[in-house]
């Protein structure tokens, strides 16, 4: 005989009364939209983003009337033909692709050896201390440590105060291009690192010994075995590193001290600066425009599929 | 081969006083053994025995503590995986993913320098030796388990090492594969003479496939001999139990007459084991195998036995091939003995609750320690 249903347990009425209520509130028919209505929150997000694109491109296509500094009320192409043109931007926005580029080799040739020794190594406390290193500059913020480098730095920062000690005059080490790269670096090694290391936690240490068994020394197995298994990492962590140092604000402008724009200061200087908000429009689309172009060149060369993702064959 | 030949040949493998500690684990303790050119030996033992410990050094993944491994004489210990001339088959097979069944199989002659224009041809011929002639274009997660496998044997051969180590490659294989394997080992391993070593948990597998079985405890080397005599004289009883089903029947040593170990029980007397030294009135093992026991209904069932007892038949299992039953035994203080039983004409079975009789000889009871 079944025992009576006050014979239950209180916490299986609870979740009896709740699952009653659930029933309720959502019948079972309506079970198929649950995946949508997940989905909804992203959706509204990228829509909202989509909205403020539309609004940009409407402004980009209309020119700053320098007499009542208001946007003109009919389109043109002029703010295209000026950010084609106009040398000022050509330099920014060349500054600002080759420097990505230069920092995500150098962010990604610094990160491997981070991440395999964080995730190979045999001793925890090992793991740990590079683990919290690398979280620590994410407590720390962009522009916080940029002007820590400003105190490291500066020409009474401690490295010049350091040489003057053997007797080297000081040197200017801020305000110039090689700093903003610096810097840039150093903001980066942590997302390269967190990309990287779960691509190399995936490739079995069995592996490389059957690598090693087989004749490759280390630098032969990191070239034919570590470096292709390790290549959806790479590529993961090189779009990151590549998007935000193309995009990025603090670092060229804290470093750089006005002389080494890139194009996130270019489009700042257009809205608050010189309120021309239609130039400054045309500038986001173009540089939404070349990092797409960019992701678009990866995804095309390597597909997708490298990023782990979609259903492996 | 002359005798004067064989005893200046160095061993192909020798492995002297090695010994293995890492983390405060002892894992391997005073190992000591050699194995002959051409030889299929397999090391046998449950895990954690630090069998793969051993098999690891030899590779040259992980130096030993102290002692010494030598290959054709030659002392390994500072030479690197890569350095030594051995194929290895791992228990995961590490196949490279990226590449395909063929190019697998080249790799290691690309990176121990083989001469290019001999590679297609060489590594065409290990794929048909493995009987995948025409699957080398495929990728690895095109092919099916066992196939994989071949690859694995294949790349592992191919440069033609002076030794082929194979780490459980067969632990994850369903039975029926595994045992195929088993013997597809043994084929190609007698095809190439290449000097094998195995390592299994599996002692059915071990007793298929290897012309000697080391069988490893705790670190320690606990017997090594052919697989008929590791079966037939286990060492110990570690061996005596891990190898085999065996009935191990406690009692108390009454008397000893030459080989002989007569118990305290009325009627029950064994063979000294190896290495066994036994003390009268103390309490020592008898060991016998399941399939040594002979049960039926009636004594006059047994046939030609000289030890014979009653017991209760408390469960029967049918295994298609046989049937164990677990028989409890009054006259050795209600012992549980399982015995091994097949009828092939009949197919006449004994059921639970019955009283049978159980027959055995005494030389098949041998007699340990505690």
């Amino acid at each position: 005989m079944r025992p009576s249903r006050t014979s239950y347990p209180l916490s299986w009425r609870l979740m009896d009364a709740l699952e009653a209520v659930a029933a309720a509130v959502w019948p079972r028919s309506f079970s198929a939209a649950v995946p949508w209505l997940m989905l909804l929150p992203a959706v509204v997000l990228v829509g909202l983003l989509v909205l403020g694109l539309w609004d940009m491109a409407d402004g980009s296509f209309r020119t700053l009337d320098t007499a009542t500094f208001l946007p003109s009320d009919d389109y043109s192409l002029t703010n295209y033909h000026r950010a084609f043109t106009e040398k000022l931007f050509f330099t920014v926005a060349s500054r600002s692709l080759i420097g990505s580029l230069i920092v995500t080799a150098v962010t990604l040739i610094f990160a491997f050896p981070y991440s395999y020794v964080m995730v190979r190594t045999r001793s925890a406390a090992l793991r740990k201390f590079l683990l919290i290193a690398l979280f620590l500059p994410f407590f720390i913020g962009q522009v916080v440590r940029a002007y820590g480098w400003l105190i490291i730095l500066g020409s009474q920062g401690m490295v010049n105060e350091a040489l003057g000690l053997v007797g080297v005059a000081p040197i200017r080490l801020l305000y110039n291009y090689p700093a903003v790269l610096f810097g840039l670096v150093q903001y980066m090694l942590p997302f390269a690192v967190l990309m990287l290391a779960p691509a190399l936690t995936a490739i079995p240490e069995e592996m490389e010994a059957a690598a090693g068994s087989l004749g490759a020394n280390w630098v032969r197995t990191f070239i034919h075995v570590v470096l292709p298994l390790a290549k959806p990492g790479f590529i993961g962590a090189g779009l990151v590193v590549m998007t935000l140092s193309l995009t990025d604000f603090a670092i060229p402008a804290i470093l750089g001290g006005g002389s080494q724009d890139f194009i996130a200061n270019a489009i700042y200087d257009q809205f608050f600066r010189t309120s021309d908000q239609g130039m400054g429009a045309t500038l986001a689309l173009l540089l939404v425009a070349v990092g797409s172009i960019m992701v678009g060149v990866v995804f095309a060369l390597f597909g997708a599929g490298t990023l782990a993702m979609g259903r492996s064959k | 081969m002359t005798e004067t030949m064989a005893a200046d040949a160095p061993s192909a493998v020798s492995v002297r006083d090695v010994n293995m500690v890492f983390d405060g684990v002892h894992a391997v303790r005073d190992a000591t053994f050699d194995l002959e050119k051409g030889r299929f030996l397999t090391i046998l033992g449950p895990s954690g025995s630090g069998k793969t410990t051993l098999l690891r050094m030899i590779a040259g993944f992980g130096r030993p503590t102290s002692g010494e491994v030598f290959i054709n004489g030659l002392a390994v210990g500072s030479v690197p995986p890569h350095r030594r001339s051995i194929g290895m088959v791992f228990q995961k097979l590490a196949l490279f993913p990226h590449m395909t069944a063929a190019e697998n199989v080249a790799f290691p002659l690309r990176m121990r320098r083989f001469d290019a224009r001999t590679i297609p041809d060489r590594v065409q011929r290990y794929l048909d030796l493995v009987k995948l002639g025409k699957l080398g274009d495929r990728r690895i997660h095109e092919l099916s388990g066992g196939q994989q496998q071949r690859v694995a044997i294949a790349r592992a051969l191919v440069f033609e090492p002076d030794l082929l180590l194979l780490d459980e490659p067969l632990a994850a294989l369903d039975r029926k594969l595994r045992e195929e394997m088993q013997l597809e080992f043994r084929r190609i391993q007698r095809e190439l003479d290449v000097t094998t070593i195995n390592v299994t948990h599996d002692q059915r597998e071990a007793l298929v496939v290897s012309d000697e079985i080391i069988v490893m405890d705790h670190g320690r080397i606990q017997q090594k001999a052919r697989p008929e005599a590791t079966y037939r004289q286990p060492k110990n009883a570690f061996v005596a139990n891990f190898i085999g089903v065996t009935n191990f029947i406690e009692d108390t040593v009454a008397s000893i007459d030459g080989e002989r170990i007569v118990f305290d029980r009325p009627g029950f007397a064994g063979r000294i084991g190896n290495g066994f030294r036994p003390v009268t009135g103390a309490a020592a093992r008898g060991a016998l195998r399941a399939e040594q026991i002979r049960i039926g209904s009636g004594c006059e069932a047994l046939g030609d036995v000289d030890t014979m007892f009653d017991g209760t038949v408390t469960d029967a299992i049918f295994e298609g091939e046989r049937v164990v039953y677990e028989v409890s035994v009054k006259g050795l203080g209600e012992t549980t003995l399982r015995v091994f039983d097949h009828d092939p004409v009949t197919h006449n079975q004994h059921d639970i609750g019955s009283t049978v009789a159980l027959g055995w000889n005494v030389k098949d009871v041998l007699v340990f320690g505690d």
